[in-house]
C-alpha cells in the first residue's frame, strides 16, 4: 500500500512559489491561510537553499497526538487529515507541529482562531469524496480522482515531489547520484524518522 | 604648513584613497560556489540548540512562517501528552482522595453546641452575586478545560466522535465566553475582599493549630477570614489572574508572540488550572460537606451566631458590637468559606 | 487505496445522534447569540467563534456530474510559453490542471502561472468603459467611448498631425493582435507605435540582428539541457522565467554543467550556480572583454569558426587587448583568477551558452553589451549548435511576437524596416495602394535647423521610443523632429511605471490632450496623473478570453483557445481595434482580407484569418509556414514532441518531423510543411530540417573583405561555400529558376511589375509565392544566404563595443576614461546623456548618492504589475514594495529589516517610501528595488485615484520614481539597471 509523502529537493527549489499559488488556486484558500509556503535558508549567502514546506503528513503525527478532540485521522495512504466538524480551533496542533503546518483563519477583529486548516495532500476530508461540502471545508479531492497534489504537479523545476514515499525517495536518490551532491530530504528525519542516503 | 608636512599629508591621503579602492575589489571578488556550499539539513539540525528552529526568510508577513523545522515542538507534544496530562489528572485525583480520606477520618466538622437559631449577616447580596458568578464560571471553565485534557480518553469512547465534537465545540465556546464574566467577577471579588485578606499575626496562630480541623473542639480565633480562607483567596486571585492572562494570550494568539510563547502560556495555563482546581475542590468541600453551617454563609448570606462564634470569633464579636451601635452599614464585608 | 474516516460515526445510538444534531447549531452564529444572551465582547467577539473558512464556493468547485470542457491556452505572463489547461464548466473556468504534454513546461508553472485562473474571475478588473468627467470616473458605453475617442483623435490629427497620436501597444497582444495594431498605425499614418520590447530587449534585437541576422533567442529553453557551460549575465531566470530553470537545472545535473551567474546581486538563480561572480552593474563590456582577454591570450578561441563564419574579429581583438586583468579589476571589481576560470571554462567546456536579460539590456550601452556577448559566443564558436547559442530570455508572453510584427517605431511587420520597399511589400500583402499610406502620413516642416521632409520621407523615419514619449509632450515643438508634440496617448496593455523618470511621465500625462488606456486593469497610466477629463479606460479582455497565437521566447508559436467569454463588459483587442478603425474611417480597407464574425458587441476579425494574412506576408522571418491549422495540430499533439530536440517523429501523420510550435523561420507556404527552426544558424543539419547559416544582410563585402561564409555551409547544401540571399537573378544564374512552378513564376513577375530588372530583384523576402524559398531549400540552401556574422557593426555608434560608464556612475573617477557617447538627436528627440553625465560628475552626485541602485523582477509579479497585484493569490506573497540593502549599509544608517525607509534619487528631488529588506543578496554600496509596484507616488497613496473597485490589492512606490535619465543610442532603451540613490530610515 502506498505511503504518500512530500519531498522537496532543495537543490531544485528556486522559491518560485508556484506550489503556494497552485494550492490557493486548487482549493480557493483564502488570504492569510498558507497551507504551503517556501522558506529560504541562508538568504543571500552562498549555499542559500529554498524549501517548500507544508504538512508533511508525519508518521505518528504529533498534531494527532495532542489534539484534545481527536479530530485527526490517517488515511490508508498515510495522509494525515482532520475533521473540521470536530476541530475546536484550540491551536494545540500548531504548538506540536514541527513544520508550522496548521493554519487558523482569523475570524474577527480580535484575531482569535477559527477551525484549523492545513494541507490535505489534495485529498479532501471526512465528507463524502468530491462533494461540494467536502470542497467548501477542505478543498478539492485530487487523490480520489487519481491525481497527486497540485503543488507538486505544478512545481516549476520539479523540485517538489509527491507520491509514494519509496518512489519519490528513489527519484531523489537518483538525482543526487546524477548531480554528485545533495542537500538532504528536508524534514524527512523529523516527519518520518528516516532520511534518504544516496 | 611646511611643504614637507604637506607632502606627508598628501601621501597619507593617497594611501587612504588607495586603500579604499584596493579594499573594494577584494570584497567584491570573493569567490562563491553556491552549489558546493549548499546548506545541509542534517548540519543545521545538529547545530541547533534547545529551543532553536531551522529558519529562513519568507515573503509573507507572517514571520513565524519562516520557521521551517521546529524539532522542539515534539517536545511540547510529549510534555502536553505526558507530564502535563499526568500532572493535571494526578493533582485532582490526589485532591479528591485526600478529601475523601479527611472525610472518613475527621468526618463532618459539626457545629458544637448546635444552632442558636439567631443568625447574623455574613455576606450581602452583591458579595454573594460576585462569589457565585466567579464560582459558577470557574466550574464551567474547569470542566470544559478538563475536557480538553481527558475528554478524548474518557468521554469520547462513551458518546462517540460526533457527539464529542459537538460537546467540545460548545465547551470551547463556553470556555471562551465565560472567561469574561469569570475575569470580571474575579476583579470584583478582589476589590471587595482584599481588605480582609491581608495576612496578620493571628493567622500564624491559626495555621499553627491547623485551623482546628484536626482536633475536635479546637477553634483558633479568626477575624472575618481565617488564614485558610486567606490562602484560598490569594490562590484564587493570583491563580485566576494567571489563568486570565495566559487565557487571553491563548485566545488572541497574535498578541502573544511566537509559537514558543503560545506553548509557554499553554503550559502555565494547564499547570495553574490543575493546582487551582485542587484548591477549589478543598474549598468546595469545606463550604458544603465538610463543615456544618458553612454553606449558609454563601447560601443565605446569614450564618448562625454559634457558627460565627465558633469559627470566626473575633469577627462575630465585632459584628455584634457594631449591631449595638446603630447606623452601620448592613453590607458587612465578610468572606466565604 | 483511499479511505475516508467512517469509523466512530454514530457509535452510540441516540445520545450520539442527538448531540450530533446540535453540531449544526454550533455553526449558526445567530442562533448561538440568541440562545446565549451574552453580550460580552459584543458582536466582534461572536464572530471569533466562526467555523470553517469563508470563501467563494461557486468558483473553484468542479462538479463531477456535469460535463467538463478542457481548453488550452498559453500563460499570459513571461515568454517561456507554458501551456495552461483549463477545466470549464457552464462557461466558468473552474479548475486548472497540469499540462503534462507540453514539452516546454511539462505540467509545471511558476507562481503566476499557477494562479492564472484568478485573472478571469478577478473582481478588480476594469468592468466597463469609463471616462473622467471633472476629475471623476464615470461609466460610459462602448459606443460613446469609441465615438468620443475617435472624434478627439481626428481633431488632433487635423490640428497637429498623425504623428501627434502615440500608439503604444502591448507585448501581451496575441500575434494577430500585435500585427493588427501595427497595421492600424500604418493606416493611421504614424511610426509612433511601440510596445514593451523597447524597454526589455530592444537592445538585444538590435545587437543580435546586427551581428548575425535575426533578433531572437538562437536556441531554446529545452536545448539548454545540452549545454556543458551556462553563463547567466543580467538574468535572474529563477524569478523571471522560473519554468526555464527546469531545463537549466536538469541539464546542470545531467551534464554536470558549469553554471556561472554574473550579476550585481546574489539572486535566486545565483544560489543554484556552480559559481557566482559579483559584478558592478553597468560594466558588462569590461567583463566580456576581460574574459576574451584570457581567451585570446591563451589561444582558447575557435580559430576555424572565426575564419569561416566571422567578419572583423581582429577589431575586437584590438579592443580586448586594452582590457588587461588589472584594468578589468579596477573597473568591474572582479579578480583575475576568477575571470580566467570563467573564461577558460566557457571557451573549453563546450557547448556553452550565454543567457542574458534586462540586467544587460537596460543600459545606455545596452546594444553594445549585447554585441559584446555575441562576440564572446562567436570567438568561442558557440553559436549555431545544439547546447550553445545566445539564449535570450524574453520578458512578456508575446514580446517576441509583438517585436516580430513590428510594434516598433522602426519596423513594419517581420523586420522589413520602413524603407519604400517594405511599405510596397506590405501594400501588396494588404492589397492597398502604396500611395494610400503616403497620403496618411504627415509632412514635416523645416524647424530647429533641420530640413523639412515629405510625407513619403517621414514614412521611412522611425518614431519616438516609448521611453521618451513624455519628453515629446513637453519639449518645445521646435526641438521635436516631427510636425508637432505628442498630444494623445492610446495605450493598449502597457504599464506606466516601467519606464524611468516617473515624475516627468506624470507631467507628460497631465500635458496630453487625450489619454486612452485600453487594458484589463487600470494601469499607472490611469492613476498617476491629475487629469480632470479627456481620459478614457477601455476594458480589454486578457488573452485567456480570446483566441490567437503567441510566440514564445524560443520562436515557437502556440495557439491559445478562448477559455471563457470576456468577463464583465470587456472585449478583445481585435474587436476594439476594428471599432476604432471603423470610427476613424479606414476599417474597410484595413479589414478587407479578414473573415469578419459577430463578436461580443461588434463585428470582429477572426484571428485565423489575420494569421493567414501574416502567412502571406511574413517571408523575411519565416512566419509563412505556421498556418492556424498547423498550430492547432501542434497543440493537439503536444505529447509527440521530444523534450530535448523539440521534434516530433517523422512518421506522425499530423505533425511528423515538425519542431514544436514551428519556431520561425518556418519557410515557405504551410503546404511545404517546413518543420521550423529549432536552432538558428545551425549548419550541422540540412536546411530542410531546420539548418541554417548566418544571414548576410549587410552587403557582400566590406573594405575588400568578403561578408560571405568561407568554407562553411549547411549539411547537404548544393552550394558549398558562402552565398548571398536568393533573388530571381540568383536563381537564374544557378539555373534553378526552372524549378519554379508557373504559378510561382507568375506571382514573381507580377511583383516585378513586368519589368525584367525588377523581376530579377524579387527576393526570397518579397516573393509572395514562396517559390524562391522553396527552390533554395530544395537545393539545400538557406533562402537568406550564407554569410558571416559581424564582429564589426559599422552602422552602430560603437562598431566594436566600448565600455562606457553609466550616466550616474558610482565611479566618477572612471568617466574621463570611459565617457558616455556625445549628445545627439535620436528618434526625433535629443539624447543629452553626455551633458548630464558630465554635470553629475561635476556636482559630485556620487558622494551625495553613494549607493548604486539596480532593479529587477519578482517571481510573483510581472511587468507594471497591475494584473498580478490585483490577484490575491499572488498579492499575498509580496505585500510591500521594498529596497534590498546590505547589512553594513543598513546598520550605518540605523535601518532595520522590515522598517520604512526613504530612497532618494539624484534627479528632481525624487524620493520613495518603501520597506527595507536587509540582506546579503546585495553587496555593500548596492541597493535593489523590484519594479512591479505603483499606486504610491513619492510617499502619497494614490489608491483613491483608481476607479472604485479596480485598485490593485497591493500598491507601492515604483522604482522608476528614482531611476534616471539615460538612453541607448541605437534603440532608445532606458537605463534601468544602474543609477544612484541614498537611503535613510523613515
Amino acid at each position: 500500500m502506498a505511503r504518500m509523502k512530500f519531498l522537496c529537493d532543495a537543490d531544485r527549489c528556486i522559491e518560485c512559489n508556484a506550489c503556494v499559488t497552485a494550492c490557493k488556486n486548487e482549493h480557493e484558500v483564502p488570504w492569510g491561510i498558507n497551507r504551503r509556503r517556501v522558506v529560504t535558508i541562508n538568504d543571500g549567502l552562498p549555499g542559500e537553499r529554498s524549501v517548500s514546506m507544508a504538512c508533511m503528513h508525519c508518521t505518528d503525527a504529533p498534531c494527532a497526538a495532542v489534539c484534545p478532540v481527536n479530530c485527526f485521522y490517517t488515511t490508508d495512504d498515510g495522509v494525515v487529515l482532520h475533521s473540521k466538524e470536530t476541530c475546536i480551533g484550540c491551536g494545540y496542533c500548531f504548538y506540536a507541529c514541527p513544520f508550522g503546518a496548521p493554519q487558523y483563519p482569523r475570524v474577527s477583529n480580535f484575531g482569535t482562531r477559527g477551525k484549523m486548516d492545513k494541507c490535505t495532500y489534495c485529498s479532501g476530508g471526512p465528507e463524502a469524496d468530491m462533494t461540494q461540502a467536502e470542497y467548501i471545508q477542505y478543498g478539492t479531492n485530487r487523490l480520489a480522482e487519481g491525481k497527486l497534489p497540485l503543488c507538486a504537479e505544478m512545481c516549476s523545476t520539479k523540485a517538489l515531489l509527491a507520491g509514494d514515499g519509496d518512489i519519490i525517495a528513489d527519484i531523489y536518490r537518483e538525482r543526487v547520484v546524477t548531480r554528485g551532491y545533495g542537500s538532504g530530504a528536508w524534514g524527512w528525519r523529523t516527519a518520518y524518522g528516516e532520511t534518504i542516503q544516496a | 604648513m611646511t611643504s614637507r608636512a604637506f607632502a606627508a599629508a598628501m601621501v597619507a591621503l593617497f594611501a587612504a584613497v588607495a586603500l579604499l579602492f584596493s579594499a573594494m575589489p577584494e570584497t567584491m571578488a570573493q569567490q562563491v560556489t553556491p552549489t558546493a556550499s549548499s546548506v545541509q539539513e542534517d548540519e543545521l539540525l545538529r547545530a541547533l540548540q534547545t529551543g532553536e528552529n531551522v529558519s529562513g526568510r519568507v515573503s509573507i508577513p507572517d514571520r513565524q512562517a519562516g520557521e521551517l523545522i521546529k524539532p522542539d515542538n515534539k517536545g511540547w507534544a510529549d510534555l502536553s501528552q505526558g507530564t502535563l496530562q499526568t500532572f493535571a489528572v494526578g493533582i485532582l485525583v490526589v485532591a479528591l482522595i485526600g478529601l475523601a480520606l479527611f472525610y472518613f477520618i475527621r468526618g463532618r466538622i459539626a457545629l458544637e453546641g448546635g444552632f442558636s437559631g439567631r443568625s447574623i449577616l455574613r455576606f450581602g447580596w452583591f458579595e454573594r452575586l460576585a462569589h457565585w458568578m466567579l464560582a459558577s464560571t470557574f466550574i464551567v471553565l474547569a470542566l470544559t478545560g478538563l475536557n480538553l485534557v481527558i475528554g478524548r480518553a474518557v468521554i469520547l469512547p462513551i458518546v462517540g466522535e460526533n457527539a464529542f465534537g459537538t460537546l467540545s465545540s460548545w465547551g470551547k465556546i463556553a470556555h471562551n465566553y465565560l472567561a469574561w464574566p469569570f475575569m470580571i467577577s474575579l476583579a470584583i471579588v478582589f476589590v471587595l475582599w482584599i481588605v480582609h485578606n491581608i495576612p496578620g499575626r493571628i493567622d500564624l496562630e491559626w495555621i499553627k493549630q491547623g485551623g482546628g480541623f484536626m482536633k475536635k473542639g479546637v477553634h483558633p480565633p479568626a477575624k472575618k477570614f481565617n488564614a485558610g480562607q486567606k490562602i484560598v483567596f490569594w490562590c484564587v486571585v493570583l491563580g485566576g489572574a494567571a489563568m486570565s492572562y495566559t487565557g487571553v494570550m491563548l485566545l488572541f494568539p497574535h498578541l502573544a508572540g511566537t509559537g514558543a510563547d503560545w506553548q509557554f502560556y499553554q503550559v502555565v495555563h494547564a499547570v495553574v488550572a490543575g493546582l487551582l482546581s485542587a484548591v477549589i475542590l478543598g474549598h468546595i468541600y469545606i463550604g458544603t460537606l465538610g463543615m456544618e453551617g458553612a454553606f449558609d454563609a454563601m447560601g443565605k448570606g446569614e450564618v448562625d451566631e454559634n457558627w460565627a462564634e465558633q469559627h470566626h470569633s473575633l469577627w462575630a464579636r465585632e459584628v455584634k458590637s457594631a449591631a449595638v451601635s446603630p447606623a452601620k452599614s448592613d453590607e458587612a464585608i465578610a468572606p466565604a468559606e | 487505496m483511499l479511505v475516508k474516516r467512517r469509523t466512530a460515526q454514530a457509535a452510540h445510538g441516540r445520545l450520539a445522534s442527538a448531540a450530533a444534531g446540535l453540531g449544526a447549531k454550533t455553526i449558526d452564529r445567530r442562533s448561538f447569540l440568541r440562545n446565549s444572551g451574552l453580550a460580552v465582547g459584543g458582536l466582534a467577539a461572536v464572530s471569533t467563534f466562526g467555523v470553517g473558512m469563508a470563501r467563494k464556493a461557486e468558483a473553484g468547485f468542479v462538479n463531477a456530474s456535469q460535463p467538463i470542457e478542457i481548453r488550452k491556452n498559453i500563460c499570459t505572463h513571461c515568454s517561456v510559453g507554458c501551456t495552461v489547461t483549463a477545466e470549464v464548466q457552464n462557461g466558468v473556468w473552474v479548475g486548472q490542471e497540469p499540462t503534462w504534454a507540453s514539452p516546454i513546461n511539462r505540467g509545471t508553472h511558476c507562481a503566476k502561472g499557477a494562479a492564472i485562473r484568478e485573472i478571469v474571475h478577478g473582481d478588480r478588473r476594469l468592468k466597463y468603459p469609463m471616462k473622467k468627467e471633472n476629475g471623476q470616473w464615470v461609466r460610459i458605453s462602448w459606443d460613446q467611448a469609441i465615438d468620443e475617442i475617435g472624434d478627439k483623435m481626428l481633431e488632433i490629427r487635423d490640428n497637429s498631425g498623425a504623428d501627434s497620436v502615440y500608439l503604444l501597444g502591448s507585448a501581451k497582444f496575441s500575434n494577430e493582435g500585435a500585427y493588427l495594431f501595427r497595421k492600424f498605425a500604418a493606416f493611421w499614418g504614424t511610426n509612433n507605435v511601440d510596445h514593451q520590447a523597447r524597454i526589455c530587449h530592444s537592445t538585444t534585437v538590435a545587437g543580435v540582428a546586427n551581428t548575425w541576422g535575426y533578433g531572437a533567442q538562437t536556441n531554446s529553453y529545452n536545448d539548454i539541457r545540452n549545454s556543458k557551460t551556462v553563463i547567466f549575465m543580467g538574468s535572474n531566470a529563477a524569478e523571471a522565467h522560473p519554468v526555464s530553470m527546469q531545463h537549466v537545472l536538469s541539464g546542470k545535473e545531467q551534464q554536470r554543467a558549469n553554471v556561472f551567474v554574473i550579476d550585481p546581486r546574489f539572486t535566486r538563480t545565483a544560489a543554484h550556480a556552480t559559481e557566482y561572480v559579483r559584478m558592478r552593474s553597468g560594466t558588462d563590456i569590461a567583463i566580456i572583454w576581460g574574459l576574451m582577454w584570457h581567451i585570446f591570450e591563451n589561444g582558447w578561441e575557435d580559430a576555424e569558426f572565426i575564419s569561416q563564419r566571422v567578419y572583423g574579429m581582429d577589431a575586437v581583438r584590438a579592443e580586448v587587448a586594452k582590457w588587461t586583468p588589472d584594468e578589468v579589476e579596477r573597473v568591474t571589481g572582479i579578480s583575475e583568477e576568477q575571470m580566467r576560470r570563467v573564461a577558460e571554462t566557457f571557451a573549453t567546456q563546450r557547448p556553452a551558452t550565454f543567457i542574458w536579460c534586462m540586467g544587460a539590456t537596460q543600459h545606455t550601452v545596452g546594444t553594445a553589451n549585447v554585441r559584446a556577448f555575441c562576440d564572446l559566443l562567436l570567438a568561442t564558436g558557440n553559436v549555431g549548435l545544439s547546447g550553445g547559442g545566445a539564449n535570450i530570455f524574453r520578458g512578456h508572453c508575446n514580446v517576441q511576437g509583438a517585436t516580430d510584427f513590428g510594434l516598433d517605431i522602426g519596423n513594419l511587420p517581420c523586420y522589413y524596416g520602413l524603407a519604400a520597399g517594405a511599405w510596397r511589400h506590405w501594400s501588396r500583402v494588404w492589397d492597398v495602394p502604396y500611395e494610400y499610406f503616403v497620403s496618411r502620413f504627415d509632412a514635416v516642416p523645416a524647424k530647429g535647423g533641420r530640413n523639412a521632409r515629405t510625407a513619403e520621407e517621414n514614412m521611412a523615419i522611425p518614431g519616438i521610443p516609448s521611453t521618451r514619449w513624455f519628453d515629446a509632450t513637453m519639449y518645445d515643438a521646435e526641438e521635436i523632429d516631427q510636425r508637432d508634440n505628442i498630444k494623445a496617448m492610446i495605450i493598449f496593455g502597457h504599464g506606466g511605471n516601467t519606464v524611468p523618470r516617473m515624475a516627468d511621465a506624470q507631467k507628460g500625462m497631465n500635458a496630453l490632450d487625450l489619454l486612452v488606456v485600453a487594458d484589463p486593469h487600470p494601469t499607472t497610466f490611469a492613476a498617476l496623473h491629475d487629469r480632470p477629463d479627456n481620459t478614457y479606460l477601455l476594458p480589454i479582455s486578457t488573452q485567456l478570453e480570446c483566441a490567437g497565437s503567441r510566440t514564445a521566447s524560443n520562436r515557437s508559436l502556440q495557439w491559445g483557445e478562448k477559455i471563457v467569454e470576456p468577463i464583465f463588459e470587456s472585449d478583445n483587442d481585435y474587436a476594439v481595434v476594428y471599432r476604432l478603425a471603423d470610427k476613424l474611417g479606414f476599417s474597410e480597407e484595413m479589414f478587407k482580407n479578414y473573415e469578419m464574425v459577430q463578436g461580443k458587441f461588434s463585428m470582429e476579425p477572426t484571428p485565423e484569418s489575420i494569421l493567414r494574412e501574416i502567412n502571406r506576408g511574413g517571408w523575411s522571418t519565416g512566419y509563412t509556414g505556421q498556418s492556424p491549422e498547423r498550430l492547432k495540430a501542434h497543440m493537439a499533439n503536444q505529447d509527440k514532441f521530444d523534450l530535448v530536440t523539440l521534434r516530433a517523429p517523422a512518421d506522425d501523420p499530423e505533425v511528423g518531423g515538425d519542431y514544436y510550435g514551428l519556431p520561425w523561420p518556418c519557410w515557405g507556404t504551410p503546404e511545404m510543411r517546413y518543420p521550423g527552426t529549432h536552432i538558428l544558424y545551425n549548419p550541422n543539419i540540412p536546411v530542410k530540417d531546420g539548418g541554417g547559416a548566418f544571414r548576410p544582410r549587410f552587403g557582400l563585402e566590406r573594405e575588400g573583405e568578403t561578408l560571405l561564409a568561407e568554407g562553411s555551409w549547411p549539411v547537404d547544401s548544393e552550394i558549398q561555400d558562402g552565398y548571398p540571399e536568393f533573388t530571381m537573378a540568383v536563381l537564374k544564374r544557378l539555373g534553378w529558376d526552372a524549378d519554379l512552378t508557373p504559378e510561382e513564376l507568375a506571382t514573381i513577375e507580377r511583383i516585378g511589375g513586368g519589368d525584367p530588372e525588377a523581376i530579377d530583384a524579387v527576393s526570397w523576402s518579397i516573393d509572395l509565392s514562396g517559390g524562391i524559398q522553396r527552390v533554395a531549400i530544395e537545393h539545400g540552401c538557406v533562402p537568406f544566404g550564407n554569410g558571416k556574422a559581424r564582429a564589426i557593426a559599422w552602422n552602430l555608434p560603437d562598431p566594436v563595443p566600448v565600455h562606457r560608464e553609466p550616466i550616474y556612475t558610482p565611479r566618477p573617477d572612471l568617466v574621463a576614461d570611459y565617457p558616455t557617447l556625445p549628445d545627439a538627436m535620436q528618434f526625433r528627440v535629443l539624447n543629452a546623456g553626455h551633458t548630464i553625465q558630465q554635470a553629475a560628475v561635476e556636482q559630485g552626485l556620487a558622494q551625495q548618492f553613494p549607493i548604486l541602485l539596480t532593479s529587477g523582477r519578482l517571481v510573483e509579479y510581472e511587468g507594471g504589475g497591475e494584473e498580478t497585484r490585483s490577484n490575491p493569490w499572488l498579492a499575498e506573497l509580496q505585500q510591500d514594495m521594498f529596497v534590498e540593502i546590505n547589512p553594513a549599509d543598513a546598520s550605518a544608517r540605523g535601518i532595520v529589516d522590515g522598517g520604512w525607509v526613504w530612497v532618494t534619487g539624484p534627479e528632481g528631488g525624487s524620493r520613495a517610501r518603501v520597506k527595507a529588506l536587509v540582506t546579503e543578496r546585495v553587496a555593500a554600496g548596492v541597493a535593489f528595488m523590484p519594479f512591479h509596484f505603483a499606486g504610491w507616488f513619492q510617499g502619497e497613496d494614490q489608491r483613491g485615484k483608481y476607479p472604485e473597485g479596480t485598485d490593485p490589492i497591493v500598491l507601492g512606490e515604483s522604482v522608476n520614481v528614482i531611476t534616471t535619465y539615460g538612453y541607448d543610442p541605437v534603440t532608445g532603451m532606458h537605463e534601468g539597471k544602474a543609477t544612484l540613490c541614498q537611503i535613510a530610515a523613515a
